[in-house]
């Protein structure tokens, strides 16, 4: 009985967390498309073992958690990562655009298209969910230095670009898909 | 010409300094322009973010809201004649959850308890002014007025309270943090039964109300929309809770998320301020 109220409890979570997760999902993934069916897979992954989840545990913290593990998992499982189809930056800009906001905002849409997934997703958890960095660095399996000097590196990127100081880098950083420990010397 | 790094600059603009160390920032960026030029540069590109990913969540939300109109016809609920007095529960009742699952065919189909109300039952629940404040009337009790103006607003012996009568699980959400300040909580009747309020006031007009009851409330869960209130409902520890207020379906979700995490109010409230923070 009580396995069975918690369950109600993760599902509603979930149902009211969607346009959250999705939009996580979207970002991660960087295509809407995609981002549906990455989405469709971790929900019934979390129903089918919500046992895994932990009262007490932020029920987002969990479900962005299981969504990014989902798709790091499957880039690890993919026979050739190197050649997966990559979204257009045009795929990107749909997903701010469907907000109808009037003053859509190409110049960021471009830069967060271009920024590799782990960046883009870290700055939805910090500036766009409101996520402290721990608790971000939790839900990307980082520590929250790394998720500190994501967000420096993406603001000072698009701060140059918009022309308002130094001469701007191409785009942000790209990360290395490996564990911190693997990157870190010691 | 001070040097001061993106790394400063940046946790500067995100909020991120001790107040001290923003002082001696503030203090540079106004005998620096160069400094003062970067920082506005990096403030730029934090609030573009911002607004990119508030666009994307509403993206998100409108697309589910388009959605709901698919829907398979709404069947008759049971519903009972509680929190619906206060005017909460009406019309659009859920389009969040249903166009949330309509579209998806998701694991997350509820179940057939919590469908959309027809169209003469949601009627049926706007009244005159007149009606409206008997509602209102219905669920006031002694103790509604006989605790002191002032004793209603000490959040201290609101949770103390609200703990005694309503049970030690029920939350009493601190929500500074969001922008809402807690402002008066008191106690009302339903059935017989108490009923707390717990009001607080954001930016907006109209004040934002929590409200919690004993037991599980089986026939209302999820988001509802009547005029210009919104509502979040759950039940979570046997005490069946209903977030009210003008605010947006996404902030009140998101409203309803964090206190679900809160910690209950019988805690010591030393451990209440920290995992509030």
């Amino acid at each position: 009985m009580q396995a069975e109220t918690q369950h109600e409890s993760v599902r509603h979570g979930l149902i009211a967390m969607l346009p959250r997760l999705k939009g996580f999902a979207d970002v991660l993934v960087g295509d809407k498309r995609q981002g549906r069916a990455l989405l469709r897979r971790a929900l019934k992954r979390m129903l089918a073992d919500q046992h895994r989840y932990q009262r007490g545990t932020p029920l987002d913290r969990f479900a962005f958690a299981e969504i990014y593990r989902l798709w790091l998992g499957q880039l690890r499982d993919h026979a050739d990562p190197l050649r997966q189809a990559k979204p257009s930056g045009a795929d990107f800009e749909r997903l701010l655009r469907r907000g109808g906001a009037p003053d859509f905002d190409a110049e960021t849409a471009s830069f967060l298209g271009a920024l590799p997934p782990q960046q883009r997703s870290t700055l939805l958890l910090v500036y766009g969910e409101g996520f402290a960095h721990e608790d971000a660095g939790l839900v990307l399996d980082t520590g929250p230095d790394t998720i500190q000097a994501r967000l420096i590196r993406a603001c000072a990127s698009l701060a140059d670009r918009l022309g308002v100081s130094s001469p701007a880098p191409a785009s942000a950083t790209v990360e290395a898909l490996y564990p911190r420990e693997a990157t870190e010397g010691p | 010409m001070t040097e001061l790094s993106d790394e400063l600059l940046v946790a500067y603009v995100d909020g991120q300094l001790a107040r001290d160390q923003t002082r001696a920032v503030d203090k540079v960026l106004d005998q620096d322009d160069v400094v003062a030029r970067r920082a506005e540069a990096l403030k730029q590109a934090h609030s573009r973010f911002e607004c990119a990913f508030e666009a994307i969540l509403a993206g998100e939300v409108s697309e589910l809201m388009t959605n709901a109109p698919s829907l398979p016809p709404p069947v008759r609920r049971r519903r009972g004649n509680g929190l619906a007095k206060i005017g909460v529960i009406t019309a659009g009742l859920g389009l969040g959850l249903f166009a949330l699952v309509a579209g998806y065919g998701w694991p997350l189909a509820l179940s057939e308890r919590a469908t959309l109300p027809q169209a003469g039952e949601m009627s049926s629940a706007i009244g005159t002014w007149q009606d409206e404040a008997v509602r209102a009337q219905s669920l006031l009790s002694r103790d509604s007025v006989e605790v002191a103006a002032e004793s209603q607003g000490n959040f201290d012996l609101v949770a103390l309270q609200m703990a005694q009568v309503i049970g030690p699980a029920v939350k009493i959400p601190d929500l500074e943090a969001q922008g809402f300040k807690f402002m008066r909580g008191q106690l009302l009747r339903f059935e017989g039964e108490p009923l707390a309020q717990l009001l607080y006031l954001g930016g907006g007009t109209a004040p934002l109300a929590l409200y919690a009851r004993r037991g599980e409330d089986e026939a209302r869960d999820g988001f509802a929309k009547s005029g210009a209130i919104g509502s979040v409902a759950w039940s979570d520890d046997g005490i069946a809770y209903l977030l009210a207020g003008e605010e947006d379906m996404v902030t009140l979700l998101r409203l309803a998320e964090k206190i679900r995490h809160e910690p209950p109010a019988a805690e010591p409230a030393s451990t209440r301020k920290l995992s509030a923070n």
